[in-house]
């Protein structure tokens, strides 16, 4: 188990180093794609589509794939486990901030696409605008010192069919969850490496190596799996997760505005006329 | 579980019954409801609210014997989800006759989470079960 934080901590400084080198004086430019380029991506495999999770698996794993957190950690996810049986759940994401990585992957009740364009594969969620991760496959390694972020910096490269992605720079805040209501923030350091390849002609399978060293006892290997579904009814619709808190209203001067909802047995509720549908 | 925000702007022109000053959250773990039991209740639309993260269905239901009349704030999953299994943003309406079953809120508070709803008026049923949906293309 040693090798693997011995060997993942290698690959992340070597990276880190072909980064280092480029800033030295030039100006790095992203060229424009040549149509060699675009040939390329013709020989991808396919990730067209909409891929929609398998929640099921997500809840099973929470017990067949336990996260291996530290012993400290673990008390506090136990005190998450009891409020959620005792039907008062911790909302991990009640905010509306993004869920991040890892925990987007991990717990996602939404589609997802993949999108591949010369040098970068880009994922899209749904639900939640702000879900989005830029995974660059034109060879550069990770910053130095990346701003962190909610979805981390990532890079990625093809081995024969299987995309494989490492991702660090994340915020300290972002929680590694299995569901919406257990999760702690990663609390920095948090390096994730991810097989991402197809089981099958239509399940996408993303193998995630997630190593949280302030929080996990060791590396926490897991797998999330999702389906492709092409029926255009499932092409992915815009969402923004604070919608949900406001309710569509007219002001005084016929203007259509958003009233933020007050709360009523702790839950929100809408005042005043219903607005338009 | 839910989070306050000290709101910044004044609302415009409108009368609410604020508690405190809340943002209220609509994103909820779906922990909070027993999945376990079955409620159904009978009553009128007072809102449907058709946004992400979930959609919400709130029902008046008149007063009975014994229970004071009471506003149950139904939720559902994302718009995404629910039009792939026939809901849209018109399926309900303010006004609308409906009957819903639900698995209830653990707190007992009058709410929990949307298995089947009626549109009265056209018997029209709406159902959702995200777990119906895993395996690759669906129609």
């Amino acid at each position: 188990m040693m090798t693997y934080f011995r060997s993942s901590a290698a690959m992340a400084l070597a990276l880190t180093a072909v980064s280092f080198a480029a800033a030295a004086g030039e100006v790095e430019i992203n060229p424009p794609p040549a149509p060699a380029d675009w040939a390329k991506l013709a020989k991808l495999p396919d990730w067209s589509g909409v891929w929609t999770p398998k929640i099921s698996d997500q809840n099973r794993r929470i017990q067949a794939d336990p996260t291996p957190w530290k012993p400290e950690v673990a008390v506090q996810v136990a005190q998450m486990e009891a409020a959620e049986k005792a039907g008062n759940p911790r909302g991990l994401f009640i905010d509306c901030l993004p869920e991040a990585m890892p925990s987007w992957m991990l717990i996602t009740h939404n589609a997802m696409e993949l999108l591949f364009t010369p040098g970068r594969v880009t994922i899209l969620g749904e639900s939640d605008g702000n879900r989005l991760r830029r995974i660059y496959t034109d060879g550069r390694g990770h910053p130095a010192d990346p701003d962190p972020t909610f979805h981390g910096h990532s890079i990625g490269h093809w081995q024969k069919d299987t995309l494989v992605v490492d991702t660090i720079g994340v915020l300290p805040q972002a929680f590694v969850a299995v569901s919406e209501a257990v999760g702690v923030p990663n609390n920095g350091d948090l390096h994730i490496i991810e097989r991402i390849h197809l089981t099958d002609p239509d399940t996408l399978q993303d193998d995630l190596e997630i190593i949280a060293t302030r929080i996990l006892s060791r590396p926490w290997k897991t797998s999330r799996i999702y389906f492709r579904q092409r029926a255009r009814k499932y092409d992915i619709v815009e969402g923004v997760c604070l919608q949900g808190s406001f309710s569509e209203r007219v002001d005084k001067d016929g203007n259509s505005i958003f009233v933020p909802m007050p709360l009523s047995e702790g839950n929100p509720v809408p005042v005043g006329a219903s607005g338009q549908h | 579980m839910t989070f306050e925000f000290k709101m910044k702007r004044c609302v415009l022109g409108l009368a609410l019954f604020a508690i405190g000053s809340t943002l209220a959250s609509a994103h909820h773990s779906f922990a909070m409801f027993d999945f376990s039991k079955q409620v159904t209740i009978h009553g009128t639309v007072k809102e449907f609210q058709w946004t992400n993260p979930h959609v919400v269905l709130w029902v008046n239901v008149p007063e009975k014997p014994g229970e004071p009349a009471a506003t149950w704030s139904l939720e559902l999953t994302s718009p995404g989800n629910l039009t792939r299994t026939g809901w849209t943003r018109h399926a309900f309406a303010a006004g609308d006759e409906v009957i819903v079953q639900l698995n209830p809120l653990r707190n007992g508070n009058h709410g929990g989470a949307l298995v089947k709803a009626t549109q009265v008026k056209t018997g029209v049923v709406f159902n959702t079960n995200l777990r119906d949906m895993e395996r690759p293309g669906l129609k």
